[in-house]
């Protein structure tokens, strides 16, 4: 309580509350913008807290997050294009509805929605963080290592062409994390004689490069693109009987992000879709999804921000990324020289509180800046690819820059970028690369400590019970996309007459 | 004779010859890089067996390679099961871009950050056919010297002196 108490004081300070604010609009903005993502943001936004303190750092990336995911929304509402991939889903009843002339409306839905998910994330992290930590002070080596290794194998059910592609990119990102001096050994590995990689490399430059830098090669491929925008009047509350309809779908919605969102490497993408597709599921008359029925918005928004919060939940807790822009949010606690894990809750239990009073704070004045300002969020589509882009690119390579202060951080940005350009050509994803990246050094060191501790055998690891619940959970994460792909077949076999009423 | 069903998006030109997957080629890239990563292993120090307590540093990429080849090769059969996609094509305006990327870092290295932003600003919205001269020169003086200031003043990031920035 006095933790909560002494962080609350620090929100008197206007500069953290200036800093909160500037994080949400930024975050509307550059949701709003198709190519730009929050984890883009986040990634770029990191060098500029390098100078600040922790708490205003840390609060205003989380800041950035919450609203980045809520900014989405309306470039897939009104545009068509979804502004950061979590918003996918909402597009496709949102954009309907605003050729249908009710813009207004679709954006007011994902507004309210966005702002309960979003809430109610943060209530799921303020119970659940405190609660995980605890029980990960119980966590040795071989715990951590069952739990890097179930982090990697949910890289099999996120987002992307195909499972193995995920879990491919999971692998080759431990691979990087393999990079540098082996700490046990101390003889350098792929260094290549460039003394600047004896420390490895750092996850930030690969991220930037394979968000912003493939971005950057994307968007240079489809310069003759262009963009219908839907005419928006003013944003407009839902009606009580709008809020009706869509309580359901938003108390499911909150309950599938928040599930998904404390998941290892799930995030708000997958959440969403989930939301889309169990709002359709469970509505009687089926029929307008598509066309553009406000659950269809409802039920993704409300899903993919209450991942937010949720996704901190492992971060903080145990130093394993809920998401890839909690995955920045990870590397900025380090660069302030924190340490994710059961110890920030002893350790710094106000810097805790702060972020999610930030959190919090965020939420509630994307909201107001929803209900104002959508239409002036909106315009942020004119601003010209041509002018756009090369300003993007330049921030990426002072971003990676300011780091370390480090000419190869550059390079190590640009060569994530044309290389994070071809493989998402191939179906491959960014973000098990940077996964595997972050939880590599985790998975080596550990396994080895472990080994050392089993005498080298292998069997002993099962004699861990917390070890033996995580490499069960491996297997069915594993195994799910298996299992979904059979289900949809069987389904896909079934005659129409066969499918069950309601289901 | 069986018409080849479209694969990339191009025509298909009437012969009856099985493709190959795009995956299959892809993952035959991969296999070799393995290999490639692989042989990079055998050049690691060997550390004295009280250090490396059984665990020399070869020994984790080896696995980490071992798991990709098991991967890629599973993709690479599962390629032959499936149909490919149409894809994209890749414009000519891409490989100017992608190039600019390197271009610009070397820029950086040599010329310094400010003449490499200036000479970005100015370069990369010709080439992606921006004319109006109004609006990209006052772009290309006020953003560098906004980051400039911001990042080297501001946030006292240090860049190194250059031939043409000496402060």
């Amino acid at each position: 309580m006095d933790a909560f108490l002494s962080a609350a004081g620090l929100f008197s300070d206007p500069f953290l509350i200036f800093v909160i604010l500037a994080g949400t609009v930024g975050g509307v903005l550059v949701g709003a913008m198709p190519g730009l993502s929050s984890t883009m943001a986040t990634a770029l936004l990191l060098p500029f807290t390098i100078t600040m303190d922790p708490i205003p750092a840390i609060a205003l990336l989380s800041a950035l997050y919450c609203a980045g995911t809520f900014g989405g929304s309306i470039t897939a509402i009104l545009v068509n294009a979804p502004g950061a991939p979590p918003a996918a889903a909402t597009a496709f009843d949102g954009y309907p509805l605003a050729q249908q002339g009710r813009a207004g409306l679709a954006l007011g839905i994902a507004t309210i929605s966005s702002t309960i998910g979003g809430i109610f994330s943060i209530i799921v992290l303020i119970v659940a963080a405190p609660m995980l930590a605890r029980i990960a002070y119980d966590f040795g080596p071989p715990e951590y290592f069952a739990l890097a290794l179930f982090g990697l194998s949910m890289l099999a059910s996120i987002s992307g062409e195909s499972a193995f592609k995920n879990l491919l990119g999971g692998a080759f990102g431990v691979l990087l994390a393999t990079i540098g001096m082996d700490f046990t050994t101390g003889v350098d590995r792929f260094t290549f004689g460039f003394y600047e990689l004896t420390e490895g490399i750092h996850f930030i430059p690969v991220m930037i490069g394979l968000f912003a830098g493939a971005e950057f090669l994307t968007q240079a491929n489809s310069l003759d693109r262009e963009t219908v925008r839907a005419v928006l009047t003013a944003v407009k509350l839902p009606t009580r009987a709008d809020c009706r309809r869509c309580l359901g779908t938003m108390a499911r919605s909150c309950g599938i992000g928040a599930f998904i969102g404390v998941l290892p490497a799930e995030g708000g993408t997958v959440a969403a879709m989930i939301g889309y597709n169990e709002a359709k599921r469970w509505a009687k008359d089926k029929s307008r999804f598509g066309k553009g029925d406000i659950r269809g918005i409802a039920g993704p928004e409300t899903a993919n921000n209450a991942a937010t919060g949720a996704a901190m939940v492992p971060t903080l807790a145990l130093g394993i990324p809920g998401s890839a822009t909690t995955a920045v949010i990870l590397g900025a606690l380090q660069v302030h020289g924190l340490r994710p894990g059961p110890h920030l809750f002893n350790e710094t239990p106000t810097l805790l509180y702060g972020i999610f009073i930030a959190m919090l704070l965020a939420n509630l004045m994307f909201m107001g800046l929803g209900l104002l300002g959508a239409k002036l969020f909106a315009r942020v589509t004119l601003i010209p690819t041509r002018f756009l882009w090369p300003a993007v690119f330049i921030l990426a390579c002072i971003g990676s820059y300011a780091l370390n202060q480090s000419i190869m951080d550059v390079w190590i940005m640009v060569i994530a970028g044309i290389g994070g350009f071809f493989l998402k050509r191939h179906g491959f994803s960014a973000a098990p690369i940077i996964m595997g990246l972050i939880l590599g050094e985790l998975v080596e060191s550990s396994l080895k400590q472990s080994l050392i501790i089993f005498d080298h055998n292998w069997l002993r690891f099962l004699e861990r019970p917390i070890v033996v619940v995580f490499v069960l959970l491996t297997a069915f994460s594993m195994a799910m996309p298996a299992i979904a792909g059979y289900r949809a077949r069987l389904r896909a076999k079934m005659p129409p007459s066969a499918d069950i009423p309601g289901d | 004779m069986s018409e080849t069903p479209e694969t990339d998006g191009r025509a298909a030109d009437g012969m009856s010859v099985a493709r190959i997957p795009r995956d299959a080629i892809v993952g035959a890239a991969i296999l070799a890089f393995c290999l490639a990563v692989w042989l990079v292993t055998l050049g690691f120090k060997e550390a004295p067996a009280a250090i490396a307590q059984n665990v020399q540093p070869a020994t984790f990429p080896r696995m980490v390679l071992l798991v990709m080849a098991v991967l890629t090769a599973t993709i690479m059969a599962l390629s032959f099961r499936r149909q490919d996609k149409p894809k994209k094509t890749l414009k000519p305006m891409l490989w100017p871009s992608a190039a600019i990327m390197p271009g610009f870092v070397l820029a950086f290295e040599f010329l310094g950050i400010l003449p490499a932003m200036i000479l970005l600003c100015v370069f990369l919205p010709l080439l992606w056919g921006e004319r109006r001269l109004l609006l990209i020169v006052p772009y290309s003086i006020v953003f560098p010297a906004a980051i400039y200031l911001l990042f080297a003043v501001v946030l006292k990031v240090h860049f190194e002196p250059s031939p043409l920035v000496f402060w």
